[in-house]
């Protein structure tokens, strides 16, 4: 197998030789070849022997692996040491790393790892350290240090296919005899002439309402509309129904949720702990992108106001909102007690999710893997992965008000959210659990508990102008606890905190500000945010805290960038959100359409949507990719263009019945000689069970509620959804973990989705609605009429009538629902 | 453009093994000459290259991070040192810590291999020759949950996958039946440590409530409480006739004979599972000899279920973090050990009764250990520079003892054994070479071990 390997080194150092060597640059002694006789002899008897028993397996060119990317095979290699420096200082084995690691003195550098050299072998090492090192082995081409590290070549990275600019393309008109509808259908059959392929014949038109309902809302069309479709023969009738789903709330619920898998929108933390509480007002993002998408805000305006709403001029209260993408963002929970450099680590990996995030979802570039070196693969320096990290360092989250409010204020607000936050954090900790300096803790919980309290007072204006917003810092200044010889204090009320959601008039944020960790006090680790003053990171060698490099001041991707890359204004989200959209405007338009399609195929043309480097795949069909994307822009970026192109095209519309001439040449369909047959989502699934059972709830947005709960009959987008722990419901069927981006969803059959469908409350309550909704029906064969058309769109036939009277002769309705519910008509997506 | 790619044959039969489990890519790879990275996503290990020593491992977790100087690593120099600081000694760690504490309990050679043990743990130290413990573990981050998280998944983040689920990724189950990893605790189990992470949904441990002995409020949907059995299968019959018409009329579908299948799957389950879970069939014998907390359920419950073939059962000793004694620490060791003594026993005599001792790897300990030094005065601070942990069969060779901390228990020094060390050796007794079992997300293959690991081959026979 063709294993391509790409190794990161972790983001702690740990005790491997790479790590533990120190920088310091030593100039290559060259040990030549004019070394003694004598010398070369103690080398051949005494050192290589050593050296290929115990050190080759890791460190020559015959390493099945190269550890610490140290050679130890020639004598080049032993002069230019390893990742981490020198291995031979002079002639003084006490001050040489090499002999540091075979001596075993220091518990994190130890070589050979598993076994300890004899006495005897480390005392040859080190008097051949003192006579010289001489080595007579030369370098083979393969093991030259320096070619071991591939520099970034960023002219020659610029050539990769997904970089270059978008241009629609004139496609020759084929000889389909009328096939084709939309310009997309001409490269389809294009490629399936080319092998000989024929396309398959349109969709039956019930199959086809069914399918575009259910792709473009996420319901499915009633008997009703069925029947009127299937009977108008007018020839824009498909259109007409394409344009009134498109103009419908519920496609905003539908395509909504797909851009919440791609940002990976969740409402708590990966652990619910103090400093990670969860977030409460996210729920309003989740509306604010139903709204967007239903009002077809262009793709680079819809991204950049969730990136930049607060630094685009002349941006509405309402559509800041956006900002919830990041204001909702997860982090890890971060105890006051550790040290500096664990507490920046975590941070850093809070940055590194934004920037993952952001690469993969927008740009399909897999960003993240430079953190602690350059890509392996794709042209991005470790200093690009900083320069946009740095980005998120100078970005604080923080809640704001729906209300207009004084810029200042709202500044001061947002700091100081954090500030009161943090301090009430520490001072409860210590008050509960002081350690061992009771004392000191007793100063410090005092001092930290008066300083919130000083900072909630400075905030007193909004007292009068938003009481809301005091009421909310209020609650933040969570006092700890008196001590036993203080008075005892009345318990604070609460607020409407239930269960993380609130309905306060607040949205989750961010603001521009730098962060920095304070590590002054060595007993308790502060934060500190300065509003307005952007933190350029540096680069982190091995992704090390502990190891700080050159500054890389914040900016763009330089492989993707039109000139100076840096970014000026304020942390550079606004600078960042236009590149993505100016000087990588191919690129994203091309991920972005790739999703679309795979959201509406059930297959993306690039199969990696999440990664369009070099590791990723190439594009099935890559001039109508390139070519969807030019006109993407061209036409304003409206994602109801790209839903027209698409659902409207005869490829969009075939047959996705299995037809064995084209399976045989083409199995998985990737010329798509059909239309792919699909299991439905969740979201879809859950939805038309409710809907089918007439007990959906269509109210619009909202707080979320509980999937699990019994009684929650709300669209599925409305459910909560936790980075903590997910809904059983969700996680049943592929739901993606909303703690890191996911490319794209699973669908997978398991026995315990078939438990969930025999055994469930939900099923069961649904069978029971369905019934319900078939009382008034004469007899059982008008029920069995009812149900099938409720719940597949269509009447029964002659025979699944004759099953189902003779399984009601003993079985009851309320059986024969849930059986109907239960089969496989009601989840496939044909 | 490459016209048939590679049949995603992985995809493929995985949609049609209707199992809980999975098939894994080992045994699929052996069986089939196809390449497995043809999905996307999946970067796919290599065959096993040598015959395992186990099939199943389970985990007894100890969350808080039991100490190690009382239980398993005895240290006399403690008593010497009472209430001071050795200044050569850096004692440091997160919290403030004062002087150094005894530990009170006795310890005594056991056994032929003269290990010796804490007086708390009379079961254990009978049976000390089936033991191999590792007084030289270390670990790298002092608070709970990221190294609870590199415990479980080689990463202190929240989002790799656990090692059950790399193991059910890696070999699939034995039991089409039963899930390939599930996960005990009171309350339900689950969460981080079950976390499938990056890895296909169907590989996350599942979660199951121990303090509970009925199978049906331990697993959810297991039964059905309006239809007897007959009738549900008369009902299950109509769904398959209605599902059989429905294909017939649209072509054979690998989704719609998937499903089909796991439907009979699921109507098996429920019976199969319901057995499999039920520890009130064990002879009351059995039941008196693991005790009745909810650790001993789960104990004799993953008895059961690798008697049944299931990969991997962690079984977590309490709710939260019990063995995080920052006060009153020898009052809590009192208090706790007794069970977890009485049960982690009888489940190794009892596997090795069965004959199944050498197929299944026990491992016990926590995410780190605790300070030699006072915390509170009574209590240990978490200590990630050395702790113990110990394993029995599987492989492992028992009345071993390896590795060493210093002087005052604080630092292991001899022998050091990672958490990624531990994973690279159970992957290697389960068959699996840890840098060969990888997995392709975001860009690059990761592992368990990420870059780190060595196998131990001193602890294995």
């Amino acid at each position: 197998m063709a294993m391509k390997r790409i190794l990161s080194v972790g983001i702690l150092s740990l005790a491997t030789w790479a790590s533990a060597l120190s920088a310091e640059e030593i100039v290559a002694d060259a040990r030549t070849a004019t070394a003694s006789k004598e010398d070369l002899e103690f080398f051949e008897k005494s050192i290589r022997p050593v050296l290929v028993d115990k050190c080759y397996s890791c460190h020559s060119a015959e390493a099945k692996k190269l550890k610490g990317e140290l050679y130890l095979d020639s004598r080049a290699g032993v002069a230019a040491g390893g990742e981490g420096g020198a291995v031979v200082s002079g002639r003084d084995p006490n001050q040489s790393r090499l002999i540091q690691a075979i001596r075993w003195t220091d518990a994190d550098l130890q070589m050979p790892p598993t076994e300890k050299l004899s006495a005897q072998q480390i005392a040859a090492f080190e008097r051949w350290i003192e006579r010289g090192a001489s080595d007579p082995r030369e370098a083979t081409t393969s093991t030259t240090p320096g070619t071991a590290k591939k520099k970034i070549d960023l002219e020659e990275g610029r050539k990769w296919w997904a970089f270059q600019p978008v241009k629609s393309i004139d496609v020759p008109v084929l000889d389909d005899a009328g096939w084709a509808k939309k310009k997309i259908d001409h490269f389809v059959v294009g490629q399936l002439q080319e092998h000989q392929v024929v396309p398959s014949p349109a969709a039956d038109r019930a199959t086809l309402i069914r399918r575009v309902y259910l792709d473009l809302i996420g319901l499915r069309p009633t008997f009703e509309q069925v029947d009127a479709f299937v009977h108008d023969d007018s020839t824009d009738a498909y259109e007409r129904v394409v344009e009134q789903l498109l103009s419908s709330m519920h496609y905003g619920e539908r395509w909504g949720r797909y851009w919440l898998d791609v940002v990976h929108y969740g409402e708590d933390n990966y652990t619910g702990e103090a400093t990670t509480p969860p977030y409460p007002f996210a729920w309003r993002y989740r509306d604010w992108v139903i709204e967007a998408i239903n009002k077809d805000v262009p793709y680079d305006r819809f991204v950049k106001l969730q990136l930049a709403a607060d630094l685009m001029p002349g941006t509405s209260r309402q559509d800041l909102v956006a900002l919830g993408f990041l204001g909702a963002s997860p982090g890890y929970h971060k105890d006051g007690r550790l040290s500096k450099d664990v507490v920046e680590t975590l941070y850093t990996d809070d940055w590194d999710e934004r920037v993952d995030t952001i690469t993969r979802g927008l740009l399909g570039l897999t960003v993240a893997c430079a953190r602690c070196h350059d890509h392996k693969f794709d042209p991005i320096p470790t200093a690009d992965y900083y320069s946009l990290a740095g980005v998120f360092a100078s970005t604080v989250q923080a809640p704001r008000p729906l209300a207009e409010i004084d810029p200042a204020a709202e500044t001061r607000f947002m700091v100081d959210t954090q500030r009161i936050f943090y301090r009430s954090y520490v001072a409860n900790l210590l008050r509960d659990d002081p350690g061992s300096k009771p004392d000191e803790a007793r100063t410090k919980v005092k001092r930290y508990a008066a300083e919130m309290e000083q900072f909630k007072e400075e905030n007193a204006g909004l007292r009068e102008s938003h009481p809301r917003l005091y009421d909310h810092l209020s609650q933040l200044a969570k006092q700890p606890n008196p001590y036993p010889d203080e008075p005892k204090r009345e318990p604070m009320q609460r607020g409407d905190r239930r269960r993380g959601t609130s309905t306060e008039p607040m949205f989750q944020a961010v603001y521009d500000a730098g962060f920095w960790i304070d590590g002054s006090d060595t007993d308790l680790t502060m934060l500190e945010i300065r509003p307005g003053e952007p933190r350029d990171l540096n680069v982190l060698q091995g992704g090390s805290v502990t190891k700080p490099g050159p500054v890389a001041p914040r900016g763009f991707l330089s492989v993707l960038a039109n000139g100076d890359p840096k970014f000026h204004q304020g942390s550079g989200r606004s600078e960042l959100a236009d590149r993505i959209f100016s000087d990588a405007a191919g690129l994203s338009a091309r991920v972005m359409v790739n999703r679309v399609w795979a959201w509406h195929f059930g297959k993306p043309l690039v199969s990696t949507p999440s990664d369009f480097g070099v590791q990723g795949e190439k594009p099935t069909h890559p001039q109508l990719l390139d070519d969807l994307s030019a006109r993407f822009i061209e036409n304003g970026y409206s994602l109801k263009w790209l839903h027209r192109e698409i659902v409207l095209s005869a490829t969009y519309c075939q047959s996705s019945r299995p037809r064995e001439d084209a399976a045989h040449v083409d199995p998985s369909n990737r010329l798509l000689w059909r239309m792919n047959p699909r299991r439905l989502d969740i979201e879809a699934y859950r939805d038309c069970l409710l809907q089918a059972s007439g007990s959906l709830d269509e109210r619009f947005g909202g707080p979320s509620m509980d999937l699990d709960q019994p009684g929650s009959t709300r669209r599925t987008i409305y459910g909560r959804i936790g980075r903590e722990r997910l809904s059983t419901m969700l996680q049943l069927y592929d739901f993606p973990s909303a703690a890191i981006h996911s490319p794209q969803r699973e669908s997978t059959i398991s026995p315990l989705q078939q438990l969930f469908v025999m055994n469930s409350t939900f099923l069961q309550d649904r069978a029971a609605a369905l019934v319900g909704r078939v009382e008034q029906e004469p007899d059982n064969s008008a029920k069995i009429r009812t149900m099938h058309r409720r719940l597949f769109g269509r009447e029964p036939s002659e025979h699944e009538l004759q099953l189902a009277v003779r399984f009601l002769e003993t079985s009851s309705l309320a059986q024969y629902a849930q059986a109907l519910l239960a089969t496989n008509e009601v989840i496939f997506w044909p | 453009m490459a016209l048939i790619p590679p049949t995603p044959r992985r995809a493929f039969i995985e949609s049609l093994s209707a199992g809980l489990g999975s098939i894994g890519l080992l045994s699929m790879l052996s069986q089939q000459t196809a390449r497995a990275n043809t999905v996307a996503n999946v970067g796919g290990p290599a065959p096993s290259q040598f015959a395992p020593k186990a099939k199943h491992n389970i985990v007894l977790f100890m969350a808080g991070g039991p100490s190690q100087m009382d239980l398993f690593d005895p240290k006399p120099a403690l008593q010497k040192y009472e209430g001071q600081r050795p200044v050569e000694a850096d004692l440091r760690t997160e919290r403030t810590t004062g002087g150094i504490l005894p530990s009170p309990f006795a310890f005594k050679k056991h056994g032929q291999s003269g290990i010796e043990v804490s007086e708390l743990l009379p079961n254990l130290a009978a049976i000390i020759d089936d033991i191999c413990v590792v007084r030289s573990m270390h670990t790298f981050n002092p608070t709970h949950n990221p190294a609870r998280g590199l415990f479980h998944s080689g990463n202190i983040g929240a989002t790799r996958p656990s090692m059950g689920a790399w193991f059910d990724y890696g070999l699939g189950t034995e039991n089409q039946n039963l899930p390939g990893f599930v996960v005990l605790g009171p309350g339900g189990g689950g969460g981080a440590g079950a976390r499938s992470g990056f890895l296909p949904s169907k590989h996350q441990g599942i979660g199951f409530d121990c303090s509970q002995t009925e199978p049906e409020k331990m697993i959810r949907y297991l039964q059905n409480k309006q239809l007897a059995a007959p009738d549900q299968r008369r009902q299950l019959d109509l769904i398959q006739q209605l599902n059989r018409e429905h294909e017939s009329s649209f072509g054979q579908d690998e989704f719609l004979e998937g499903r089909i299948q796991a439907m009979e799957t699921a109507y098996r389950m429920q019976f199969e599972a319901t057995d499999a879970f039920d520890i009130r069939k064990e002879p009351e014998a059995v039941r008196q000899e693991y005790g009745s907390t909810s650790f001993a359920n789960g104990c004799l419950l993953a008895r059961r279920l690798v008697e049944r073939g299931v990969r991997t059962v962690h079984v977590y000793y309490g709710p939260g973090q019990p063995w995080d004694d920052h006060n009153r620490i020898n009052q809590g060791l009192r208090g706790r050990c007794p069970d977890m003594d009485q049960a982690a026993a009888a489940l190794i005599r009892d596997l090795k009764r069965r004959g199944l001792l050498d197929e299944t790897a026990v491992i016990w300990g926590g995410e780190f250990g605790r300070t030699p030094v006072s915390e509170s005065k009574d209590g240990r601070d978490h200590n990630p520079f050395g702790f113990t942990m110990f394993m029995a069969g599987g492989g492992f060779k028992g009345g071993t003892c390896y590795g060493a901390t210093d002087e005052l228990g604080f630092r292991a020094v001899e022998n050091r054994v990672s958490v990624h060390d531990l994973h690279a050796t159970l992957l290697h007794v389960l068959g699996i070479d840890h840098e060969k079992l990888t997995y392709r997300y975001a860009g690059r293959d990761f592992r368990l071990t990420d870059v780190h690991g060595q196998v131990i081959h001193d602890l294995l026979t």
